[in-house]
């Protein structure tokens, strides 16, 4: 190969991997921020907007150990459209069989939440949880879609993992499956809405 | 109608010769053109396989390096898209495109298309190695129980797993040693695999493949590359050929001998002054008659076509060259081309020299009838070991009292010392001691591999530069 055909070649091909490299990075970037502020509108969607500012910060503990009295209120929480079963039984049992019980107060109301749908680069992934005595009890997904067949493989095997793996924080607190990264992230996420809207 | 029959009617004249300094600045022109538009071609080679690349990571591949897992499965799906770049550039590379051609020649283009098979191979096989340990790391399977748990569970996989055999199938057979040892009609037949094998390809990068998923604006990419390519596969390589017979009807008129194992085949046909020119570069010809018609053959013409009259010069060197000294006045005759850049297009100096071996002095005649030079500025060294294989050696020699070239002819046994191309009585010379004029010209050389090799090194080593040096393999 010709000196001046290797360097332009050389040029043109660097050039073209960087731009390659800034757009995923950017792209990726941009998938993150989309991320939240869906999870922030699908929280102050079903939940009602006193804690709209709470789950930008995305912890779940520290949310929920703040929230104490939360469970003492959880009774005029009810503005909650989705959630038709939260009507019995609802802040007495759930905040004392849970204070007894755990030492750290969860401040969950009893009931189903369901978080809001995210859109992952893969697919579509929708969460909900029920809560009974102040600890989720089910993980559930509703929606859990792949664009192709590959994607729905790793979903199918990745949802079982983190559903455990939540069971056992009774959070959203949880590593991400390796293989799984954008699953485990857009469920994580969803989640979380289910979760602030539980705490609500 | 009339002017297309007395320009055929008019006996080949040569090109009117521009004045010495006219002609050396419109060859330089015409070289420097060419070399701009090979370095063009090369970037956009080189820049079809960074653009692969580049869309995966501008997919989110770029945040796909950060753990063993999906590094792994990232390497895997790069290799593949890479891979399917270079299949897709060898099928250019094997079109036979005009703008190809006529820039690296079709030597040149389908080495480069040889070079490239390894590779892709490699890189297929990477794909599936890389994802398979990958998909398996995410799923806590060993490679070979991912592999099983793909075929059985995705459609498109075990289409995708035969068109990685056929990959293979393909490159071994072409592999020298393997070569050798079969037929070519058997190699031809396993080489058209290749189009089943990216065929079977495609169902699954387009059902599994995240980039080539609808929605996915990389997606039309893809499609726009397979697009162009199959284009240009049935363009040049199918249409092109029956436009070309359809439009000339040849027909085998008679068959005579050239002397030592050698016959010319004299062909008529339509409108073949528009062929006048090609002089050196090949055509592809099949015989349509019985037992030949499948066989195809690279030959170059050995006079510029005259009144509906052409003619080319074969020697039995393999099974199908030896029948066609049998052909029959009459057969039908298919014929596509010209390939090849061993012409007129390729001159970049006003001197020129041709160098011919055997049945290679062939194609020399005719460009020689048709060069652009300057009386004195042209040499022919013919060579062979008998005289008898000085194939058209008097019809040269005429044409070079015509147009002022100096002949020689070097007869004999190989030398044992110094220049291997020249005979035993010629030891201790060089292509210089030929041609005064030598750095100032185009060398041409035609006739065994090892045997161009040398008169090119020859050359090299008086200082041409590799513009200046054209060859035609003629053994394959």
């Amino acid at each position: 190969m010709r000196a001046r055909a290797a360097a332009a070649a050389a040029l043109a091909s660097f050039g073209i991997l960087a731009l390659g490299w800034q757009a995923g990075a950017q792209s990726i970037e941009a998938s993150k921020v989309v991320g939240v502020t869906n999870s922030a509108t699908g929280t102050a969607g079903s939940a009602s907007s006193g804690s709209a500012g709470s789950p930008g910060s995305g912890s779940s503990a520290s949310s929920g150990g703040t929230t104490a009295a939360g469970g003492t209120t959880g009774a005029g929480g009810t503005s909650t459209g989705s959630t038709g079963s939260t009507g019995s039984s609802t802040s007495g049992s759930g905040s004392t069989s849970s204070g007894s019980q755990s030492s750290a107060s969860s401040g969950l109301k009893n009931g189903t939440f369901t978080g809001a749908t995210e859109q992952t680069r893969y697919g579509l992934i929708q969460v909900q949880i029920v809560v009974s005595g102040g600890k989720i009890t089910d993980v559930q997904t509703p929606q859990l879609t792949g664009d192709d067949m590959r994607s729905d493989m790793i979903n199918s095997e990745a949802a079982p993992i983190l559903r455990s793996e939540v069971l056992q924080a009774q959070s959203a607190n949880v590593d991400t499956v390796s293989g799984a990264t954008y699953t485990s992230e857009g469920y994580l996420a969803s989640l979380q809405a289910a979760l602030n809207s539980a705490h609500a | 109608m009339t002017t297309a029959l007395r320009s055929a009617d008019r006996p080949a004249q040569p090109p009117r010769p521009r004045t010495a300094n006219g002609l050396a600045r419109t060859l330089r022109q015409r070289g420097r053109r060419r070399l701009l538009r090979e370095d063009f071609l090369t970037v956009l080679a080189w820049a079809s396989g960074a653009a692969a690349v580049a869309l995966y990571l501008a997919d989110g591949g770029a945040g796909q390096f950060n753990n063993l897992t999906t590094a792994t499965t990232s390497i895997g799906i790069i290799a593949g898209l890479v891979g399917t770049d270079l299949v897709l550039v060898m099928l250019l590379l094997a079109a036979r495109i005009p703008l190809i051609d006529g820039t690296v020649g079709h030597d040149r283009a389908m080495e480069i298309h040889g070079k490239l098979g390894k590779p892709a191979l490699y890189l297929i096989l990477a794909h599936m190695v890389f994802l398979l340990i990958g998909y398996g790391l995410a799923d806590r399977l060993n490679p070979i129980a991912e592999g099983v748990s793909m075929w059985n569970s995705l459609p498109d996989m075990w289409i995708a797993f035969i068109s990685t055999v056929l990959f293979i199938l393909v490159v071994v057979t072409s592999l020298v040693a393997v070569r050798r040892r079969y037929p070519y009609e058997f190699w031809y037949v396993v080489h058209l695999l290749t189009y089943a094998a990216v065929l079977t390809a495609l169902p699954h990068q387009f059902s599994e493949g995240q980039l080539f998923a609808p929605g996915q604006w990389q997606r039309w990419y893809w499609i726009v590359f397979y697009l162009v390519v199959l284009a240009a596969l049935l363009r040049y390589r199918i249409w092109a050929p029956i436009a070309l017979t359809f439009r000339h009807q040849l027909s085998v008129t008679r068959v005579v001998s050239a002397g030592d194992g050698a016959v010319s085949i004299e062909l008529t046909g339509l409108r073949l002054e528009e062929l006048s020119g090609a002089g050196g570069r090949f055509f592809i010809w099949r015989f349509l008659a019985p037992g030949l018609w499948w066989h195809h053959h690279p030959f170059s013409l050995s006079a510029d076509p005259v009144a509906g009259r052409l003619r080319i010069t074969v020697r039995n060197l393999g099974k199908g060259s030896a029948a066609l000294t049998s052909v029959r006045p009459g057969t039908k005759v298919a014929v596509s081309g010209p390939y090849g850049l061993f012409g007129h297009a390729a001159r970049t100096r006003p001197g020129l020299v041709l160098v011919g071996s055997g049945i290679g002095i062939t194609p020399l005649r005719a460009i020689l009838e048709r060069a652009e030079f300057e009386p004195g500025e042209a040499t022919v060294i013919l060579r062979a070991s008998t005289p008898e294989t000085l194939y058209l050696r008097d019809e040269i020699a005429e044409l070079c009292r015509q147009r002022g070239a100096t002949m020689y002819e070097l007869v004999g046994q190989r030398a044992r010392h110094g220049n291997p191309w020249l005979p035993r009585n010629q030891t201790g010379l060089a292509l210089s001691d030929y041609v005064p004029n030598l750095r100032a010209s185009d060398v041409y050389v035609c006739g065994p591999k090892k045997w161009t090799d040398a008169v090119l090194q020859d050359a090299k080593s008086a200082g041409l530069s590799d513009e200046q040096l054209h060859h035609e393999r003629f053994d394959w």
